[in-house]
C-alpha cells in the first residue's frame, strides 16, 4: 500500500514537471503581448521597451521558464502583470468562490442525481423511468448560460428570491447568508452534471443487477430493499464515485460560463480574462494548480477504490 | 485556505450578519480595471474610477471648457511658451498633507516624462516657483494646453511629490494611491471589486458645481466598482436591485430597457466612433491616397452601422469628427463620407493603379462592432473590385500585430470623444498607421502654435478636410453607448459623460 502511494506520487511529480513545461510553452506561443494590452493606445515605443524590460519579457524563454519554475517550487507563483498583486493572492481570491460553488453544486448533484438514478433503475422501463430519463436528457442538453440567464430572470429579476449575480465572500458582512448568492449558479451548474450522474447511476445499477450473485441473493430470499441497497448499490457506486472526483475537479476549473453569467469572482473567469490580457503568471499559476488538483483527486479516487471494493489490490 | 480559518470565519461571519450599507454605490463594470495610476494609462474604466480619487489642475465645465480646479488661474508669456499657474490654497491629500507647488511640479514632470499622454505638451521643464505657484516652460506654444491639463484620461493628475518620485516610470502601487479627490482608495480585490471611501477632509472647490468643475460633493460613503462581464447579467442585476448603475449595455437590449420602469436609461453624451486605420508606412496603401479614396468611396456607413449597432436611436452616420454644438464641429471634407458608390470606387482604384493585390484588414472579435463593420466593408469593397482579406485575431494579438507595419494594411479600432483635436490618435505620428505627411505637419504646427480659438477652428477645418483627402483613417460613424441606472439613483448629469462621475449623486 505505502509502496503504491510512493510510486503514484513519483509519477504525479513527473506529470507535473511535464505539464509545467507544456503550459509554459503553449502560453508563450500565443501571439499577443501583455505590454500592449496594459499600455493602451497612447504607448510610445520607449514605454513599450521599458515595460517589457521591467516585466522580464525580454529574457530568453528558457530562462523565463527556469526562473518561474524555480520560484514556483518555493511557492512563489510570481506577480500578476495586470493586477500587480501576487498570483497566489489572485488565485486565493478566486479559490473560495470556486471551491464553495463546486461544493454546493456537488451537494445538488449527489442529492438529485444518485437517488433519482436509483429510482429510475428500480422502475426500469416504466413510465417513471422514461419520464426521469427524458428530463435528464433535457437537463444535460440545455446550455448552462441559457439556464443561468433564465434562473436570473425568474428568481432574481422577477421574484426577487435570490440575488442576481456576484458573490461577496462568506467572511464579509452577511456571513453564511452570502451562500444564497450561490444558489442560482449552483443549480445552473448542477443541472447537466446531475443528469450525467443520474444516467451513470442508473446504468451501473442495471449492470450490477444482471450479475449472477444478485440472482443468487434474490433466490436466497433476501429482502428486495436489502438487495438493492446492500448488494447492487454498493457495487454500482464504484463507477459513480470515480465520476464524482472528476466532476468536482471539472466544476472548479470549467465553471467559466457559469462564473461569467453570474459575475462570480471564481477561478474559471480569472483564467479566461487573464488569457485575453496575456497575464502569463496568472494563467500559468492557475493551470499549474489545476493540474495538481487533478493529480491529487486522481490519487484519492484510486485509493478510495480500496475501501469501496476490498477485491481491488493496490500494488 | 486552511480549514480552521474557514470554520472560524464561518462562525464569526454568521454572527456578524448585517445588511450591505445602503450608502454604497454599486457600479457594475464591463471588466476589471488596469492600474488606477491614471497618468500612465488610457483605459476608460481606470479613468472612470480614479477621477474620484485624483484631480487635475483644470476641469471641464458643462460646456466642455476647461476651468481652474486645483489651479486658481494662470498668466502666459507673450511668446506663449511660459505658463505660470497659481494653485488653490489648503488642498488636503488623503494622507493628511497639504498640496503645494512641489507636489504639482513633481506630478507634472513625471507625467511629461512617463505619462501616457505626457508628450502632448512637449514641456521643457516644470518648476515650483513659489509656495503655490508652478511655472511650465513649453518647447513650442500649444493652444490646447489647458484642455490637455484638464483631461483625466492618461492625464496629469496630482499626487504627493514623495509618491511620484518613488514610482517614477512605474505604475504607482495600490497602497500609494493618494490624491486630493472626494473619495480615497479603499480596497482592491482582484475579480471582486474596487472600493473607494468618502474622504471626510475633502477640500472642495468654492464655486458651484458646473460639469466636472466647481464643487464636488460626496454623498455616498463608498463607491464599489464590481466587474460583471456578461451584459445580460449587468442588465438584470440593475433590474433586480443588486446594482445601482451598469455600464455599456448592448444595443440589442435597448428595446427591453427603454420602457422598463425598473431602470433609467443613460445614453452617453460622448459618442464613440469606429475607425479603420490605413497603413502609411508599408504596403499598397502606404502612399497611394487615390486607392484610399477608392476605399472610402465604396463604403456605405449606414449599412455597416445597421449591422453593428442596429438600434437607430443609438447611431448616427456622420463624417464630422466633432458633433454639432461642439466648438470643433465642421463639415469640411465630409462630402467624401458615406458615398457607398462602387462604380466611383472602381474608377478611382483603376486610376490608383490597383492591381487586385489582397489588402489585409486586421480586426478583432473582442469588439463585435469592429468585426461587423469589417465584414460589411469587405463585402462592399468586393463589389467595387477591391480585394480585402480579413485577418481575424483577438484584441491582444491585434495590439501586437498593428505595431508591425508589415503585418497589415488596414485595421479596425474605435475612438472616444476628446476635448481637443490634438487628442485624436491620428494626430500622433507614432500611433500605428504612422500618418506623418508634410501637409499634416504644417497644419498641425499652425494648429498648436496659437491659442486663439477662431484661428484654431479655421486650421482644424483644413485638417479635417485633409483627413478626407489623405485618408489616414476612415470614420465609421457615431455610436451612442448607454448605461442603465436604478430608478432611485440621481446623478449630477443627465446624459452619461465619457467617464461617469458620482460626486453630486445620491440614492
Amino acid at each position: 500500500m505505502s509502496r503504491y502511494v510512493i510510486r503514484r506520487t513519483g509519477a504525479a511529480i513527473m506529470t507535473l514537471i511535464a505539464a509545467s513545461i507544456v503550459i509554459f510553452a503553449f502560453i508563450h506561443l500565443i501571439p499577443g503581448d501583455p505590454v500592449y494590452v496594459m499600455l493602451g493606445d497612447g504607448a510610445t515605443p520607449e514605454q513599450v521597451a521599458a515595460l517589457r524590460d521591467r516585466l522580464g519579457l525580454d529574457e530568453p524563454l528558457v530562462m523565463q521558464y527556469l526562473i518561474w519554475a524555480g520560484n514556483a517550487l518555493r511557492g512563489d507563483l510570481g506577480v500578476s502583470i495586470f493586477f500587480e498583486t501576487p498570483v497566489t493572492q489572485v488565485i486565493a481570491e478566486g479559490a473560495e468562490t470556486s471551491i464553495l460553488l463546486a461544493s454546493v453544486t456537488m451537494v445538488w448533484i449527489i442529492l438529485i442525481g444518485v437517488p433519482v438514478g436509483i429510482l429510475a433503475a428500480i422502475r426500469q422501463g416504466t413510465l417513471i423511468d422514461q419520464g426521469l430519463s427524458g428530463l435528464a436528457m433535457l437537463a444535460a442538453s440545455l446550455p448552462t448560460f441559457w439556464v443561468g440567464l433564465y434562473l436570473i430572470l425568474i428568481f432574481a429579476a422577477g421574484l426577487g428570491w435570490f440575488p442576481s449575480s456576484g458573490y461577496p465572500s462568506i467572511f464579509e458582512e452577511g456571513g453564511l447568508v452570502n451562500l444564497r448568492y450561490l444558489v442560482l449558479p449552483s443549480l445552473a451548474l448542477a443541472a447537466p452534471n446531475a443528469a450525467l450522474i443520474l444516467r451513470l447511476t442508473r446504468a451501473s445499477m442495471l449492470d450490477v443487477a444482471r450479475e449472477d450473485y444478485i440472482r443468487t441473493a434474490r433466490a436466497k430470499g433476501i429482502r428486495p430493499t436489502r438487495v438493492v441497497l446492500r448488494h447492487i448499490l454498493r457495487n454500482a457506486l464504484l463507477a459513480v464515485v470515480s465520476a464524482f472526483g472528476f466532476t468536482f475537479a471539472a466544476l472548479i476549473s470549467e465553471a467559466v460560463v457559469t462564473e461569467t453569467v453570474f459575475a462570480l469572482p471564481g477561478i474559471g473567469r480569472t483564467v479566461v480574462q487573464s488569457i485575453l490580457r496575456r497575464d502569463y503568471p496568472v494563467i500559468q499559476g492557475v493551470i499549474l494548480i489545476t493540474v495538481c488538483l487533478y493529480l491529487v483527486i486522481n490519487l484519492i479516487v484510486d485509493l478510495s477504490y480500496r475501501y469501496l471494493d476490498p477485491r481491488v489490490e493496490l500494488e | 485556505m486552511n480549514l480552521r480559518k474557514l470554520i472560524g470565519g464561518l462562525a464569526l461571519s454568521a454572527l456578524m450578519a448585517v445588511p450591505v450599507s445602503a450608502q454604497t454605490l454599486r457600479y457594475a463594470t464591463i471588466g476589471e480595471p488596469p492600474s488606477l495610476d491614471v497618468q500612465m494609462g488610457t483605459a476608460t474604466l481606470a479613468s472612470t474610477i480614479s477621477q474620484h480619487m485624483f484631480e487635475t489642475l483644470y476641469a471641464f465645465d458643462a460646456a466642455n471648457a476647461p476651468q481652474p480646479f486645483l489651479a486658481t488661474g494662470e498668466t502666459i508669456s507673450d511668446d506663449g511658451k511660459t505658463i505660470v499657474i497659481s494653485l488653490r490654497d489648503g488642498v488636503m491629500f488623503h494622507n493628511g498633507d497639504t498640496m503645494d507647488a512641489e507636489d504639482v511640479a513633481a506630478s507634472l514632470s513625471r507625467w511629461g516624462e512617463h505619462g501616457a499622454r505626457g508628450k502632448l505638451l512637449d514641456m521643457e521643464s516644470v518648476e515650483a516657483t513659489g509656495e503655490l505657484e508652478v511655472t511650465i516652460s513649453l518647447a513650442a506654444p500649444n493652444g490646447a494646453w489647458k484642455s490637455v491639463l484638464a483631461f483625466v484620461n492618461g492625464g496629469p493628475v496630482i499626487y504627493p511629490a514623495e509618491i511620484v518620485s518613488e514610482a517614477a516610470g512605474e505604475p504607482i502601487a495600490a497602497e500609494n494611491y493618494v490624491g486630493t479627490g472626494p473619495y480615497q482608495f479603499g480596497e482592491l480585490r482582484p475579480n471582486r471589486y474596487v472600493e473607494l471611501l468618502k474622504f471626510e477632509d475633502y477640500s472642495a472647490h468654492p464655486d458651484a458645481p458646473d460639469g466636472a468643475a466647481g464643487e464636488r460633493v460626496a454623498n455616498f460613503d463608498a463607491l464599489r466598482f464590481i466587474p460583471v462581464p456578461d451584459v445580460g447579467t449587468r442588465m438584470s442585476g440593475v433590474q433586480a436591485g443588486d446594482y445601482d448603475y451598469a455600464e455599456y449595455i448592448s444595443g440589442d437590449l435597448y428595446g427591453l430597457v427603454k420602457d422598463d420602469p425598473s431602470v433609467q436609461v443613460k445614453i452617453s453624451a460622448a459618442p464613440i466612433f469606429g475607425l479603420m486605420f490605413m497603413n502609411s508606412e508599408a504596403g499598397p496603401m502606404a502612399t497611394n491616397f487615390k486607392l484610399r479614396q477608392a476605399v472610402l468611396a465604396a463604403l456605405n456607413m449606414e449599412q455597416a452601422l445597421q449591422v453593428s449597432v442596429g438600434e437607430p436611436e443609438l447611431f448616427e452616420a456622420t463624417g464630422a469628427y466633432f458633433g454639432e454644438g461642439n466648438i470643433w464641429h465642421t463639415e469640411a471634407g465630409t462630402d467624401a463620407y458615406n458615398q457607398g458608390d462602387p462604380e466611383k470606387a472602381k474608377r478611382l482604384a483603376e486610376e490608383a493603379g490597383y492591381d487586385g493585390t489582397p489588402i489585409k484588414l486586421l480586426v478583432s472579435t473582442n469588439y463585435k462592432a469592429h468585426f461587423d463593420d469589417a465584414s460589411v466593408f469587405t463585402r462592399q469593397l468586393a463589389d467595387a473590385g477591391i480585394n480585402v482579406q480579413m485577418v481575424v485575431v483577438d484584441w491582444a494579438t491585434l495590439l501586437q500585430l498593428r505595431a508591425q507595419p508589415s503585418e497589415w494594411d488596414m485595421f479596425m479600432t474605435h475612438h472616444g470623444t476628446v476635448p481637443d483635436p490634438v487628442l485624436l490618435t491620428m494626430m500622433n505620428d507614432s500611433y500605428p498607421g504612422w500618418w506623418q505627411t508634410e501637409e499634416k505637419h504644417e497644419l498641425l504646427a499652425d494648429f498648436t502654435e496659437t491659442s486663439v480659438l477662431e484661428e484654431r477652428q479655421a486650421v482644424w477645418e483644413d485638417l479635417q478636410a485633409l483627413m478626407y483627402e489623405q485618408v489616414p483613417a476612415i470614420k465609421v460613424g457615431n455610436l451612442y453607448s448607454y448605461d442603465i441606472a436604478s430608478p432611485d439613483l440621481t446623478t449630477a448629469w443627465e446624459s452619461a459623460p465619457a467617464f461617469p462621475y458620482f460626486w453630486g449623486a445620491s440614492k
